[in-house]
């Protein structure tokens, strides 16, 4: 078995434990192949078991998929709406000849969406530790942390600065993206597993970060960026001209800023987006959001894109704001025309504004989205230059003894589920650093498997897009009507029917393949190969093959799982059933309380 | 306004459905009231690897032969069917899959050779096959669809002949296979609704017209059962094994019996035993196989003993050109053997004629004693056409031996020296009348005799016998306004449907020339041919050959005083090749 | 080292002329000519003569096979590329077929531009671009009386004055503020609107479509900010956008055209682009510049064939033409807002 389905290692230092037919691997062999292989997991900052969700759902199991996702990210309902997915950038089905990526996020909506009344949420418990943690900051990672650190058995205090949790989530993203009651429902699930909250607490003026200090055995700082960067041109202060961060939060505070009829948005991220889109609602007539590069840099959904676009949004590229103009009230904002330049290191182009080129748009309101920082906060411990506490990637320590940090206050601005990730990383962190003890870990699970139903024509189904209110009109009537509708089962059932189920292994045994080729002339693409030799980096990973097309040079006819549909076709022609299935997940496993 | 007449190509590797593609657009277009004319050619290696290409010419005249020029290409697998480019017409259309499973280059896309003007139809064959069906088998039916809806088919007539040859082999491969018809035919009207290219005007007249598509092998093999046949003894050899495979099939089914023997020298010598027997028997075989039969062939001339042998011929000498056709065996049909061996030759030139020539054969044999060969070819042996159901009258079905007289017994002489040649004959099992059946020169009644008075008698008598049967044999027909005519074509077996198609359109196009007919290859009708051929400024005789054969064999009629026109390339005649010759040859007499 | 082989996409004015420039310049280079429509090259300022049954359908065209022989020039038509990949320097076409190419010249045009709010009721509308949609405009025009023209561009005026004189009755409904490739001056408008009444036809102004609803295989229902019609087609004039968006991701520079240098370089090395898809920063009017018209198509794309055999030629911005349809001068020869 473990033969059958390992890549050798070389360092060949890591232990396997074989249960019944399942075993478990921390191979570094093994973790590249995931990356490589199984694309959407690995690419996703928690690591949710993409195949395993769309395939509960599948079988109708709405419940049993919303808890696989939820085990690594505690608000599926939240990230099934407004999650980056970075899963669907890198999805096999999106492949040039193989059409569009699955629509990943919106079947984990479905989940959430659809699992019943009764439904029982799975929550593991390791035995009370005697420890007490404060979290600062009740968002993503807040939250995602002290879920972690409660069910790890450490008590939790949450301290929250606004008038309820949820942070960006609640006072960055307008309600016709996120609806509430889904937030705090999510939210809900995780406080009441006895996380203490306190909220309108803002830490450094209502308690000192010291006090917390002497309080709990550690203090985790998740404080999230809440402070708008400004544009820092001349005329940035005249009326008219607000940060995008302080309209949004305004608007989701239930609050009816004035906004002309003609907003021009300053910024290129989720923010100038739900800006554009807010000013709209207030019964702005001509909505334009000036970039700086263009709309192919953009680092937004394309679904985000086009619902702004139908929504009346113009987007305007190729422009760098140079001054505003007005005498009291804004009036415009004068513009250099920019050129691309060299791509930076950080994968954002270099924009070189053109010297003379200027002119000048005419705008009633300025909406500025140009990013975030976080806020200092008043704390012993080395700060950056901004004055924010500084930590460390890998062990989100500060400077000070049990003072940690973590999500967008410690990154910058991010995305949620990327924080999430990074508040459950601190809180093991933290858990461990506070027990000596490793609670849970990371592995590549690997178990026997059958071919499944999956049908060929599956593959030829058209990604199914997520339904919204049209014509646009009819999204305009309050200002907080959900735009997106939402997948009916039906049609979640039919998109879960896309997806490749990529964790599926397909491995062919040489020593009794007979070379027949039968598999090679089902194949749908170049997905079995003539090789001569396979490629493997330094630690036994296979990194390549190289393929042969002189029969004597043929060692093995090989299935490359990064080409792989899943199809089974191969299994299904192979005269001497050679060809064995095996699915591999990334898995966390609980090392205190036995095995998975 | 201009008829319709459209030749319609489906170009695979073997195992891609090519035929049975081919089959069904012949099967539709004949039910839907056209004629079709279908040729296909595929690679000459037994089983498998290599080109399939079948050719469907649809028209609203009768067809009479293929064109050089395809305007509808459906392409199963592009790389072979790059070679197909250079026959394309201008404007033609071509279907292929778009979406194949890997990119391929710019050296390996049909894509890339063909003219601008060429209407592309690329679909994606597998994906429609597979997302309607599950299996990307179907992936031809999903072509037929795209074919049907550009081209303005009637679906019906696709569905319903799809139902007919899927049924059989179950309701799951029939839904398969409709379904994958639907996918083509919907995926094409919605991606191409503002390029649809009508080819078969007037629906109308796809009103259900009783015909059957037959081939000629199956119409000789059919016509041998309608004449009673008995015994079939074989060896398979291209291009005669599919009437082999039918008779195998049909024969057992009406009493009679199908032997394979060890060889073509065992196979006429168990039809010349069951000749003898008077049971009515056949082989079929092509040129290597006729030329080890030859000894035994005469034989039965020595013998008169009745006996059928079908020679498809193909490209030779020797194994030559399995697959390919050719009008060479003419020689070695009517001459070839020992001895002053004449017996009598009859060659159709279109499938009807397949059949009645097979039918009316049995009763040649038998009323003349003789072997008799049915001369085909590789491109009237494959090819289909759309016809009536071919019947044979009672008469043609009817014995032909002339039995002794009662009042002969006692006296009864098995080679009686008669005015026509023709001896009353005896069977086995005649009580009363000594049979024989001698390879030695005999007496009349039947003993050796090499006395020079004798050979002379009894040469004389099957010579006099087989030049009788002119009665018996099909006049040559001719195709002209009569009188004189600046050139007569003269031609036979395949050919012949190719020249009457440039003679129709010289005729059409004011030029006064004539075609003539000609079936009854040994004994021939001088008469008839030299009336003609004394009527024409010039005789034209093409043929496919490089010697010429039949040109050989009249040519004397008019002091050999003819045009050849011999073409060797293992492939049918090209009607526009014989038009060109023949405005050629008015123009230089003019 | 393989033969150098120079691919065009698009067929043209722009395409052409640069596929006959490079023979003429480089009797040795491959090159090939990839245009997606099934016709030769057409003239699409007849197109409304054409459907008004003025100009016969092979008047239309301006290419035949012919010129392409003798000049060794492989002509593909109907055939889309979807993709290019610039670090293989390989093209993809929509039957996947891979072309590898040494040199590359994008000149595949642009298509009219339905804003996006309306792009959902795009399937009610009819533009006029290629011979392909004005035999649509034909085969629709035989069931229908009444045209609503939406917006307004210089094709819309030419097929106004073709529909009238298939006796059809039209209504205009200037919307939003430009008339494309120009921003709408108020003399402009007027001048345009003036005309439109002379001769008959109802224009209306609106602010904002609200809805479309067909109503029958020839009736369409249009709700706008101040008026609801029911009309038998609604031709869509909303100018033109490059045809470029089988380039995004491929790592070329696009935004709403391919952006390109004056020598209309594009950021990639030897892959140039002319015609009405390039977008060029143009010093003397200082901003981001789009062509229009045939001449400015035919001169960029001799420009750019030239500079992919290693000239230098700056492209010609003093060019400025008039284009002068139905009376009305515009006074531009490219388009600047989007």
């Amino acid at each position: 078995m473990n033969e059958t389905h390992h890549h050798p290692s070389k360092t060949g230092t890591q232990e396997r434990v074989v249960v019944k037919d399942v075993s478990y691997s921390t191979d570094p062999a093994d973790f590249a192949y995931m990356s490589l292989n199984v694309p959407c997991q690995s690419a996703c900052p928690a690591y949710t078991n993409i195949p395993a969700y769309i395939r509960a759902l599948y079988e109708g199991e709405y419940g049993t998929s919303y808890e696989l996702n939820r085990m690594v990210n505690v608000l599926p309902g939240v990230l099934g709406r407004i999650c980056s997915r970075p899963c669907e950038e890198v999805c096999r089905h999106g492949e040039p000849e193989l059409g569009k990526p699955v629509n990943i996020c919106h079947i984990k909506r479905a989940a959430s969406d659809f699992k019943t009344a009764g439904h029982i949420y799975l929550e593991k418990f390791f035995a009370p530790q005697g420890k007490r943690v404060c979290i600062v900051g009740a968002g993503p990672a807040g939250l995602a942390a002290a879920h972690d650190l409660t069910t790890i058995g450490i008590e939790v205090t949450l301290l929250e600065a606004f008038d309820e949790p949820g942070g960006m989530l609640r006072y960055g993203i307008p309600e016709f993206r996120l609806p509430r009651e889904i937030l705090n429902a999510e939210i809900g699930s995780i406080v009441r597993l006895g996380v203490t909250m306190e909220t309108g607490v803002r830490v450094g003026s209502d308690v000192s970060v010291e006090d917390l200090l002497n309080r709990y055995d550690a203090v985790l700082m998740a404080a999230g960026c809440y402070v708008a960067k400004e544009l820092e041109i001349p005329g940035d202060t005249l009326s008219g001209v607000i940060p995008g961060l302080d309209f949004v939060m305004d608007v989701t505070t239930g609050g009816t800023p004035e906004i002309g009829k003609n907003v021009l948005v300053i910024g290129a991220g989720f923010t100038a987006f739900d800006c554009a889109r807010m000013a709209l609602r207030l019964g702005a007539d001509d909505v334009a959001i000036c970039i700086r590069a263009t709309e192919e840099e953009l680092r937004v959904t394309q679904d985000e894109i086009l619902e702004a676009k139908r929504e009346g949004v113009q987007i305007k590229g190729l422009m760098a704001s140079r001054r505003v103009v007005g005498r009291d009230n804004v009036e415009g904002v004068e513009f250099l025309r920019t050129r691309l330049g060299d791509r930076l290191p950080n994968g954002k182009r270099k924009i070189v504004p053109i010297e003379g080129s200027q002119f000048i748009l005419p705008a009633d309101s300025v909406l500025t989205a140009i990013g975030q920082g976080a806020e200092p906060i008043v704390s012993p411990g080395e700060k950056d230059r901004r004055g924010v506490l500084k930590g460390d990637p890998m062990t989100f320590l500060t400077s000070v003894p049990n003072l940690y940090v973590t999500g967008d206050f410690m990154t910058g601005p991010s995305t949620v589920i990327e924080s999430i990730a990074g508040g459950r990383r601190a809180a093991e962190r933290i858990a461990e650093d506070l027990t000596g003890k490793k609670f849970r870990e990371w592995a590549v699970r690997i178990e026997e498997a059958q071919v499944t139903d999956r049908q060929r024509e599956w593959d030829y189904i058209p990604r199914s897009e997520m339904p919204t209110v049209l014509p646009v009109q009819d999204r305009f009537k309050t200002g907080n009507i959900e735009v997106e509708k939402g997948f009916s089962p039906e049609r979640s059932h039919i998109e879960s029917q896309r997806c490749y189920l990529c964790y599926l292994h397909y491995e062919i045994d040489i020593s009794r393949c007979i070379y027949c080729r039968y598999c090679i002339d089902v194949a749908p693409r170049d997905c079995i190969k003539l090789v001569n030799e396979v490629v493997t980096d330094e630690n036994g990973a296979v990194t390549g093959f190289v393929e042969t097309t002189s029969w004597e040079d043929v060692n093995a006819v090989v299935i490359d799982n990064s080409r792989c549909i899943r199809c089974g076709e191969c299994l299904r022609v192979c005269p001497t059933d050679c060809i064995s299935v095996s699915k591999v997940e990334l898995v966390e496993r609980m090392l205190q309380t036995g095995r998975d | 306004m201009p008829g319709v007449d459209v030749t319609v190509e489906v170009c695979g590797m073997a195992g891609d459905g090519t035929i049975a593609a081919g089959g069904l657009i012949n099967e539709a277009m004949s039910a839907g009231g056209f004629s079709v004319l279908g040729f296909d050619s595929y690679p000459a290696e037994i089983r498998g690897f290599g080109r399939c290409v079948t050719r469907s010419r649809i028209g609203d005249e009768e067809i009479l032969a293929m064109e050089d020029e395809t305007h509808v290409l459906i392409s199963l697998n592009d790389q072979q069917s790059i070679s197909r480019v250079p026959v394309l017409a201008k404007d033609s259309a071509l279907f292929f899959d778009n979406n194949p499973p890997t990119y391929v280059t710019e050296e390996k896309s049909l894509a890339a050779e063909v003219d601008p003007e060429t209407m592309l139809f690329g679909m994606p064959f597998s994906d429609l096959a597979v997302e309607a069906a599950g299996t990307d088998r179907g992936r031809n039916l999903t072509a037929l669809g795209g074919f049907a809806a550009v081209c303005g088919v009637p679906p019906d007539f696709f569905r319903r002949v799809i139902t007919k040859k899927f049924k059989p082999k179950g309701e799951k491969v029939l839904d398969a296979n409709l379904k994958s018809f639907d996918a083509g035919y919907d995926y094409a009207k919605e991606h191409f609704a503002a390029r649809l290219k009508t080819m078969f005007v007037e629906p109308e007249r796809f009103e259900g017209r009783e015909r059957v598509m037959l081939s000629g092998n199956l119409a000789i093999g059919k016509g041998a059962l309608d004449a009673g046949l008995k015994l079939y003894f074989g060896y398979p050899i291209t291009p005669a094994t599919p009437i082999m495979e039918y008779l195998a099939k049909m024969l057992p089914e009406r009493g009679g019996a199908v032997i394979q023997m060890e060889d073509e020298i065992s196979s006429i010598g168990a039809v010349l035993g069951a000749g003898f027997a008077g049971a009515r028997s056949m082989t079929a075989t092509s040129g290597p196989g006729f030329a080890l039969m030859t000894e035994l062939i005469t034989h039965g001339v020595m013998a008169e003993i009745p006996a059928v042998i079908l020679n498809a011929q193909r490209g030779g000498p020797s194994t030559g050109l399995p697959t390919k056709t050719e009008q060479s065996d003419l020689q070695a049909a009517v001459f070839g053997g020992p001895g002053d061996s004449g017996r009598i030759v009859i060659a159709p030139t279109n499938v009807a004629e397949c059949y009645a020539f097979t039918v009316k054969s049995f009763q040649l044999a038998e009323k003349y004693q003789t072997p008799v060969v049915v001369l085909t070819d590789f491109f009237l042996d494959n090819r289909v056409e759309n016809l009536p159901m071919p019947e044979a009258a009672e008469d043609d079905i009817a014995g032909g031996n002339i039995f002794p007289d009662d009042s002969a017994k006692g006296s009864y002489r098995r080679y009686l020296d008669t005015e026509t040649g023709i001896s009353p004959r005896s069977v086995p099992g005649m009580e009363g009348f000594t049979f024989s059946a001698t390879g030695l020169e005999h007496t009349e009644r039947g003993t050796p005799d090499y006395s020079p008075d004798n050979h002379m008698k009894m040469s004389d008598k099957r010579h006099r016998k087989i030049q009788g049967a002119l009665a018996d044999l099909p006049e040559p027909r001719e195709f002209s306004p009569g009188g004189k005519l600046d050139v007569g074509v003269v031609g036979w077996g395949s050919t012949f449907g190719s020249i009457l198609e440039a003679v129709n359109t010289a005729q059409s196009r004011g030029l006064k020339v004539g075609a003539l007919k000609i079936t009854a290859i040994f004994p021939y009708h001088g008469d008839v041919i030299g009336e003609f051929m004394s009527r024409c400024s010039r005789i034209l005789i093409p043929e496919l050959n490089h010697s010429g054969q039949l040109a050989n064999l009249i040519s004397h009629l008019r002091g050999n005083d003819v045009v050849r026109l011999n073409l060797a390339t293992g492939m049918p005649f090209p009607p526009s090749a014989i038009l060109s010759r023949i405005e050629e040859l008015v123009k230089a007499g003019a | 080292m393989a033969q150098e082989h120079c691919v065009i996409i698009g067929n043209g004015p722009a395409a052409n002329a640069a596929a006959f420039t490079l023979r003429e310049n480089d009797s040795d280079v491959r090159i090939t000519v990839i245009g997606e429509e099934c016709d030769h090259q057409y003239r699409p300022d007849l197109l409304p003569d054409y459907i008004a049954g003025t100009v016969a359908e092979e008047d239309l065209f301006i290419g035949r096979s012919e010129p392409y022989k003798q000049c060794d020039i492989k002509l593909r038509l109907g055939q889309r590329v979807v993709n290019v990949d610039f670090q293989s320097r390989e093209l993809v076409l929509e039957h996947n077929e891979m072309i590898r190419f040494t040199g590359l010249i994008i000149a595949c045009g642009a298509k009219p531009r339905i804003p996006e709010p309306l792009e959902v009721f795009e399937d009610l509308m009819l533009t006029l671009k290629t011979p392909a949609d004005a035999r649509d405009w034909i085969d629709r025009l035989a069931h229908v009386d009444d045209v609503l023209i939406v917006g307004g561009d210089l094709t819309s005026l030419s097929l106004t004055r073709a529909l009238l004189h298939l006796g059809k009755r039209v209504t205009f409904l200037i919307n939003g503020g430009s008339f494309w490739p120009v921003p709408f001056s108020s003399e402009l408008r007027d001048e345009v609107a003036r005309r439109l009444i002379e001769r008959g036809i109802e224009v209306t102004e609106c602010s904002k479509i609200r809805r479309m609803v067909k109503v029958s295989d020839h009736a369409v229902e249009v709700r706008t900010d101040c008026r609801t019609m029911t009309v038998g087609i609604l031709g869509a004039f909303f100018g033109l956008v490059p045809n470029v968006k089988f380039l995004a991701r491929s790592g070329l520079d696009i935004e709403r055209g391919v952006l390109v240098d004056e020598y209309l370089k594009t950021s990639v090395d030897n892959v140039y682009a002319a015609g009405d898809c390039a977008q060029v920063y143009h010093p003397g009017i200082h901003d981001y510049w789009v062509s229009i018209g045939y001449a400015n198509a035919v001169e960029l794309g001799k420009t750019a064939a030239l500079n992919l055999l290693g000239d230098m030629v700056p492209v010609n911005v003093e060019r400025e033409s008039i284009l002068k349809i139905d009376g009305i001068n515009v006074n531009t020869s490219w388009w600047t807002e989007f």
